[in-house]
């Protein structure tokens, strides 16, 4: 029944198995198909959301990262600390209860790449920005049992100690505008200046951070030395901002009674 | 093993392996300060060692057999004895870094040696050094075997297997030294990434110029699934990793996307590596490795087929499974999600189709370690499947993710699927590569066996009960409605399952070790073959090419 | 014609499955193809005997 029922067809079918015969359009064929079923379904299901800036909240305050938050950020993805912590807070309730408003697009806008992380061994670090004091990070960075007694986390000791490289900071501002990060030729050019400045309050060149990040910038000495700055500096600087580059997750979802 | 090679083709390996040493050399010299340099260094030596090797006998007498009577076969060799060289250290580092969340003091005070750094270095060590050199040994090994011919050239396969490695090598050295460009299996930075793409095109020319040498119109089809794992790896590696390094004489880059747009990209990348770097290719190893081990012809070939599709095209759009409740659209989770659940199809057809292969041949799963590897891997990937469909379920995923289920999900899948048919390929290719008669010991094939199904077992059922557990203390409310754990409460309630992973991975690593010492031993003392299957033996003759029950 | 997130992400809705119909028709058909039985069977048994070298 199958047969006869594609009878009319076989001859067409068999002439191009007669032409697949040249090994090489053979392989070539299967090479090709394979990429056409894989590769449609992906494009199709990412391309959409390379237009989604129009759908999605905005907010023009939206602010960047500093020079030694970003500094901070390097270091937290060169330690690997995103192998054990996320940064998106689900839509679940106990998400929302444990960590705070759940995560918006717009938030890791800035990010390259985001960090959203793919497993919670420590918790959640979205919103963990001012949550606790400069000095609790950094005693809890230098040795998190003598805070955290059942804490299986590393101890970064060694960040205090080590001096913040800052020559290659405008290259990296470059480079993150070359990605969509709207940084200024101002804010790359005063880039290592600027990483300085944060963690030295009251001075011009704190100023000059005020100056081209906003007032609400955190300037202050993050790891209770003034004599030089270390990537614990950094480190801390970034984490303190950690769900502080917008507020408008706390604007669009109201608090729940106690959290 | 270099007096296979013409004096031309030492010549052609000395410029080639001379070339990448000045790049090394270069990089050295641009990146001195940074990780690049030392990278440069690491580089310069590896090529100037193979220089060194190759012009030792640059003029030594050509080769005198006929080369086109006989398969190519020494990269495979190498290839198989780097892989076993990456499993132990690959899962060696496994084994640390579990004992390091059961024992944080085991960190040590090195700033390289914290879980964060050497964590990749357990998950790139296993997947491209174990999984990676396995995959091109054994395409090797089947590409000639399946094509009737001999490979398409003999400087390309040294160049693909040698130049992976090096990728290999920069990837895990620069994990210690923090380079990471944090996206997760995708870590290694720019010149790295740069690298590896040169490395698979040629290995793309290579297979299909292999191919092109059959005299079969048809392929067969575990190449199909070899020919899946190298086209889209190179599709997902190029875009996932594209991005701009801060400078061109440092390692940092930043990616190319941000926020969603890269959750979205990574997890595509992320999903489709497990797709078709840890499924296509060791789908053709089982497709041939199982039916000549069990000398039987596939059950169904058509299904075959099918479920290949089935894999190449569902699997695609599955990534975006890991992202369920996240600032991802809706419709995007859904249509994860609802792939994931179809993927359950073709991979249960692939898992089927290899056990009912073996319908009829139960005696020699019995007597055959070999090929109760192959077996146990077809029923863990039918498992794993099964699990990885259900976990993409929103409301299951609402209580799996983050947890240690996830790693449990991954685990039942590398080390009771990829790891198990690998493993089971190469007891069955040793023999066959080196012609010995039988492995150097059956009875540490045994075991190497038990000692791999206990560790995986253990394993997995650890990181169930830690995961289930985890999430079950996370959403549980006290009755005035606030949360009744903290999360250092869950990390007290994680401890013994903790050890008990580490317990289940060390006699994992153990059977490796086991392994490794099997191969060494049965290449260095086993007796030699008669070397009938070197000759054409025609095609009514079907001899094993080893015995059974060894 | 402005490509909107809309536009993108319901042709990506509506595609996708006709694409899916299409490749999985197609495939099922390539597969159980009658004449090609005899081409798989030989595919199938042919990697049980092949150590003996390529073909000269």
């Amino acid at each position: 029944m199958f047969r006869t029922l594609l009878k009319p067809f076989t001859r067409f079918f068999e002439f191009h198995a007669k032409t697949h015969y040249r090994a090489e359009r053979h392989s070539m064929a299967l090479s090709v198909g394979i990429i056409l079923a894989a590769g449609v379904g992906g494009f199709i299901e990412i391309a959409p959301l390379f237009t989604i800036d129009d759908t999605v909240e905005a907010d023009p305050d939206m602010r960047l990262y500093t020079p030694l938050e970003q500094a901070g950020r390097d270091i937290y993805i060169r330690e690997g600390c995103y192998a054990c912590h996320s940064q998106m807070i689900r839509t679940l309730q106990d998400d929302v209860d444990r960590y705070g408003p759940y995560s918006l697009a717009v938030e890791s806008k800035y990010d390259h790449p985001m960090l959203w992380g793919s497993k919670r061994t420590g918790p959640d670090l979205a919103r963990v920005g001012e949550k606790y004091s400069d000095d609790w990070q950094v005693r809890h960075l230098v040795d998190p049992r003598a805070l955290v007694p059942e804490s299986v986390m590393p101890q970064y000791a060694f960040l205090l100690d080590t001096a913040l490289e800052t020559d290659s900071l405008p290259g990296r501002l470059a480079a993150l505008r070359a990605v969509g990060v709207p940084y200024t030729d101002d804010q790359i050019g005063s880039a290592a200046s600027d990483a300085l400045g944060q963690a030295l309050p009251d001075t011009e060149r704190a100023d000059g951070v005020l100056d081209r990040y906003g007032d609400e910038t955190n300037v202050r000495i993050f790891d209770g030395r003034s004599d030089r700055l270390t990537e614990m500096d950094a480190l801390v600087a970034y984490l303190q901002i950690l769900g502080g580059l917008t507020d408008l997750p706390t604007k669009t979802q109201p608090a729940r009674g106690e959290e | 093993m270099m007096n296979r090679l013409t004096t031309g083709e030492r010549q052609a390996a000395m410029v080639l392996s001379g070339m990448v040493a000045l790049a090394g050399f270069a990089m050295a010299i641009v990146g001195r300060g940074d990780p690049m340099g030392v990278h440069g260094w690491i580089t310069l030596i590896f090529a100037g060692v193979l220089f060194f090797l190759v012009g030792n006998v640059l003029y030594g007498p050509e080769p005198t057999e006929d080369r086109s009577a006989s398969y190519y076969d020494d990269p495979t060799k190498v290839g198989i004895l780097l892989s076993l060289f990456w499993a132990v250290v690959g899962m060696g580092m496994g084994v640390w870094v579990a004992a390091q969340l059961a024992w944080p003091e085991l960190r040590f005070d090195a700033a390289w040696s914290s879980f964060g750094r050497i964590r990749p270095v357990h998950t790139s060590g296993v997947i491209f050094g174990f999984g990676g050199n396995a995959l091109i040994a054994t395409s090797f090994h089947i590409m000639q075997r399946t094509s009737r011919a001999r490979l398409a050239g003999h400087i390309s396969p040294w160049f693909v297997l040698l130049g992976f490695n090096l990728f290999c090598i920069i990837a895990a050295s620069g994990y210690l030294m923090g380079v990471t460009q944090s996206k997760e299996y995708a870590e290694p930075e720019w010149y790295a990434d740069i690298w590896l793409v040169i490395v698979w095109v040629v290995y793309f020319v290579l297979y299909i110029r292999t191919l092109a040498r059959r005299n079969e119109p048809h392929i067969y089809v575990a190449n199909w699934y070899y020919l899946a794992f190298i086209l889209v790896v190179a599709v997902l590696h190029i875009v996932n990793n594209l991005a701009v390094p801060a400078s061109f004489g440092a390692a940092k880059s930043y990616s190319a996307f941000s926020g969603v747009q890269d959750a979205m990209t990574q997890w595509w990348y992320g999903h489709n590596a497990v797709a078709f770097f840890l499924t296509a290719g060791f789908l053709g190893m089982l497709y041939y490795f199982l039916p000549k081990r069990a000398e039987r012809p596939i059950y169904s070939y058509r299904l075959s087929i099918l479920s290949f599709w089935g894999i190449v095209f569902f699997y695609i759009w599955a990534g975006s499974h890991h992202l369920h409740y996240t600032a991802i659209p809706q419709w995007v989770q859904t249509l994860g999600m609802t792939f994931s659940v179809m993927l359950l199809v073709p991979s249960w057809a692939s898992a089927g189709n290899a056990l009912m292969t073996l319908n009829g041949a139960w005696h020699k799963v019995r007597d055959d370690a070999t090929l109760r590897f192959m077996m146990v891997a077809a029923v863990f990937y039918g498992l794993s499947t099964f699990e990885g469909s259900f976990m993409a379920i929103r409301p299951v995923n609402s209580l799996s993710h983050y947890t240690d289920w996830t790693v449990g999900h991954v685990h039942a899948g590398a080390m009771g699927w990829v790891a198990l048919i690998t493993f089971g390929s190469i007891y069955a290719v040793v023999p066959v590569l080196w012609r010995k008669e039988t492995m150097y010991s059956w009875k540490l094939v045994e075991w190497h066996f038990w000692l791999a199904l206990a560790g995986t077992v253990i394993y997995v059922f650890a990181m169930w009960n830690s995961g289930i557990t985890q999430g079950l203390m996370w959403r549980t409310y006290t009755e005035s409605g606030s949360l009744a754990y903290s999360f250092t409460d869950t990390l007290v309630a994680m401890h013994p399952y903790y050890i008990a992973r580490m317990i289940g991975g060390a006699l994992f690593f153990a059977g490796a070790v086991i392994g490794a010492f099997n191969v060494v031993m049965t290449i260095r003392s086993a007796g030699h073959q008669a070397p009938q299957l070197d000759y054409p033996t025609g095609s009514e003759a079907n001899e094993p090419a080893v015995p059974a029950a060894e | 014609m402005e490509l909107t997130y809309e536009w993108t992400s319901a042709f990506a809705q509506s595609f996708g499955l006709i694409y899916l119909m299409v490749l999985s028709v197609g495939i099922t058909v390539y597969a159980f193809w009658p004449s090609l039985g005899k081409r798989f069977d030989k595919a199938a048994k042919s990697i049980l005997d092949d150590e003996d070298g390529p073909c000269q």
